[in-house]
Formats: C-alpha cells, sequence, structure tokens
C-alpha cells in the first residue's frame, strides 16, 4: 500500500493500492483505468496555482495536481479516454470558522470537478462535504475506492 | 521573514523553547487544579516542519483525536490545539463530572473539553504575553472528535499560502494514576517567529 501524503500523488499498476489519510477540507482525487489496472491518487489542498506564494509542488492544487496525476498515469500505460475518477474530501469540519477559509472544501471540491471536466474524465463517485475526515483506499485490482470515517463508518465505491 | 529557521542560534533555539515551555508550564498548572491531580509535561520539543509534513509530525493523519483549536492573533498569529485520545478526553470529562461511561460526544462532554482546553490555552498565552510583552488574543474554543490530518487541514492550508514551513512545539503531558495523556500543539508562522525571536534578543 502506497501512502499519498498531503499535496501528495502517486500512480501504481494493479495490484497496488493507494490510500490517503485524514482528509478534512483536502480533496482525494483517485483516478483509475479499468483497460489497464493503472490507477493514481493525489491529496491537494487548494482550489488553484495562480495565486499561490509558492509553485514548487504541484500536487498541491487541483488545476495543477490532477493533470500532472494523469500524465503520470499515461506514462506507465493507461489510456486517458478510459480514465475514470472518484472523489472524496472537501469537508468544512468546523460548522462556525469564523475566518475567510470557510469555504475551502467546497471550493476545492468545485475546482476538482471544473479540473475533471476539462480533461473530460467523468466522475463516477463522489463523497465530499459535510463535516468529517476521510481516509481513502483505492485498490488497482477493481477500482474499488473504500472511503473510510471515523464518526461514520466505511463505505465503498 | 527575517531569521532563517536553519541559522537559529543554540541560544534563540532554546529561548524559544523556554517560552513555551514557561507557556504550558501555567497550563498545565491550571489543569492539575482543576482536576486536583498531578500533571507533568515533557520539555517541549521544537520543529521546523513543511506545512505538508505537519499531520505526520503530530501524531498521524488518520489518528483519531479529540481536538480542542483556538485560533491566536494580535501581535502574533497561530493556533494552539490541544489534543487528546479518546481515552483521555473521557478522563477529563469523567473527572470532571463524576459519571462513568461518559460518550465524549455529548453536548456537555465537549463543552467541558473545550472548556478545560480554553482555560489552559488561556493560561498559556497569558504567560506568553506576560513574559514577551506582545498583545496576544485567542478565540472561543472549536471542538471535535475525528481524524486528526483532517481536524487541522483547514489551518495548514490556510498558512501555506502564507509559508512553506511552520514552527511547532509539541508538548507531551500526563496526568498522574492514569495511563492518559495528550499533546499541546503550538502552530506559529514565520512571520510570527521573527516577532517572538525580536522581543527575544531585546531580553538577552
Amino acid at each position: 500500500m502506497i501512502i499519498v501524503g498531503m499535496a501528495d500523488s502517486a500512480v501504481v499498476k494493479k495490484p497496488g493500492k493507494l490510500t490517503t489519510l485524514g482528509l478534512g477540507s483536502c480533496v482525494g482525487i483517485s483516478l483509475y483505468d479499468k483497460s489497464t489496472g493503472v490507477g493514481g491518487m493525489v491529496h491537494i489542498m487548494l482550489p488553484s496555482i495562480e495565486q499561490a506564494r509558492s509553485k514548487e509542488n504541484t500536487a498541491k492544487f487541483a488545476d495543477t495536481g490532477i493533470p500532472a496525476l494523469l500524465d503520470g498515469m499515461v506514462d506507465i500505460g493507461a489510456y486517458k479516454h478510459r480514465t475514470t475518477a472518484k472523489i472524496a474530501g472537501g469537508a468544512s469540519m468546523f460548522s462556525f470558522n469564523s475566518n475567510t477559509q470557510l469555504n475551502i472544501g467546497e471550493r476545492n471540491v468545485a475546482a476538482t470537478k471544473q479540473v475533471l471536466k476539462e480533461l473530460k474524465i467523468p466522475i463516477i463517485a463522489q463523497d465530499t462535504g459535510e463535516n468529517y475526515g476521510r481516509t481513502i483506499i483505492l485498490d488497482t485490482e477493481n477500482g474499488e475506492l473504500t472511503v473510510k470515517s471515523a464518526r461514520k463508518g466505511i463505505k465503498t465505491y | 521573514m527575517k531569521y532563517k529557521i536553519s541559522n537559529l542560534t543554540e541560544l534563540q533555539i532554546s529561548a524559544l523553547r523556554e517560552v513555551v515551555n514557561i507557556g504550558v508550564g501555567n497550563a498545565v498548572t491550571s489543569l492539575s487544579k482543576m482536576i486536583s491531580k498531578e500533571v507533568r509535561i515533557e520539555v517541549p520539543g521544537l520543529k521546523v516542519e513543511l506545512i505538508e509534513k505537519v499531520p505526520e509530525v503530530a501524531g498521524g493523519a488518520d489518528t483519531i483525536v479529540s481536538c480542542v483549536i483556538m485560533e491566536v492573533s494580535g501581535d502574533i498569529d497561530g493556533y494552539i490545539m490541544m489534543m487528546l485520545s479518546e481515552e483521555s478526553a473521557k478522563t477529563i470529562c469523567t473527572t470532571i463530572t463524576n459519571e462513568e461511561d461518559t460518550d465524549i460526544m455529548t453536548p456537555l462532554n465537549q463543552s467541558i473539553i473545550e472548556e478545560v482546553a480554553h482555560i489552559l490555552a488561556g493560561s498559556y498565552v497569558s504567560s506568553l504575553s506576560d513574559f514577551l510583552r506582545l498583545n496576544i488574543k485567542i478565540s472561543p474554543p472549536m471542538q471535535t472528535f475525528d481524524m486528526l490530518g483532517a481536524i487541522i487541514d483547514h489551518i495548514l492550508i490556510e498558512m501555506s499560502t502564507k509559508a512553506e514551513n511552520a514552527l511547532l512545539f509539541d508538548t507531551l503531558f500526563t496526568i498522574e494514576g492514569h495511563e492518559m495523556d495528550g499533546i499541546f500543539l503550538t502552530l506559529f508562522d514565520p512571520d510570527s517567529m521573527d516577532v517572538i525571536l525580536e522581543r527575544i534578543d531585546t531580553m538577552i
């Protein structure tokens, strides 16, 4: 099992597994090409690199992290047009959060959807929003995405 | 930022550590009075970490904790967090309410934990501001029980728009007679570290 850290990404071939832990407002994007068994995962923190102070780590942003992940998957054999996405995260952990980061979770989800739309990658499952943390695991054996949470049990997509 | 974290002198590092130690020491004294038990702390660890690495360093992104977050503002900006394992949170609640089998997610217990953390952070921050002669305020506490990474990631997101690294102090505390411990985590952005170091430099 490969652990994808915060602002990190990884690709793997069947039968590898990818996981990212403790998604709150961050979004975990898992891409999978069933025909080749190639999977990829990225853990983004922010919607866009545009206004970023440091542009070093592209995996930090939806608009750079997702295309880079897709390229990485194509490099190890995936077909872009057969790749599908499952996304999770984008929660708002504290409902009474007073600062401007109020909707960072929602903004991350919106940006993720926009980027995937531009890349023409269909989102076939999503578990986003609300107020709890998620850990996700992609099994490239079958493309299943398991979403674990501390308070809401385990779901498989 | 003026001071490069990698270029801090031994003296500055010990001074920073001492500042946090005084703050946490005062906080722990309050906790000890509140629950009438001896509370021990370890000398705080000071770490400078890439913001993305903070969840791992703080105990693991998927570790389930009861966490209270308070925002620090004024002359310095940052966050103070108290993280407790479920058992430890229960111990605090049972000590105060004298009830067995507590569910830490009941509104009463949540507010107990919030208030405990708020009192602790209050004494922490007031000792910091007395010692450094800085104007520091803390926000009302926000409490939740979830995965550590998920709880703090919006804070890290916010910090990451301002800085690459965060200054992290973690202090482990243990309560006498109970198998419990908790972590006091203080996160400052690098600009705030400059402010603190400037104050320290004028004092030594």
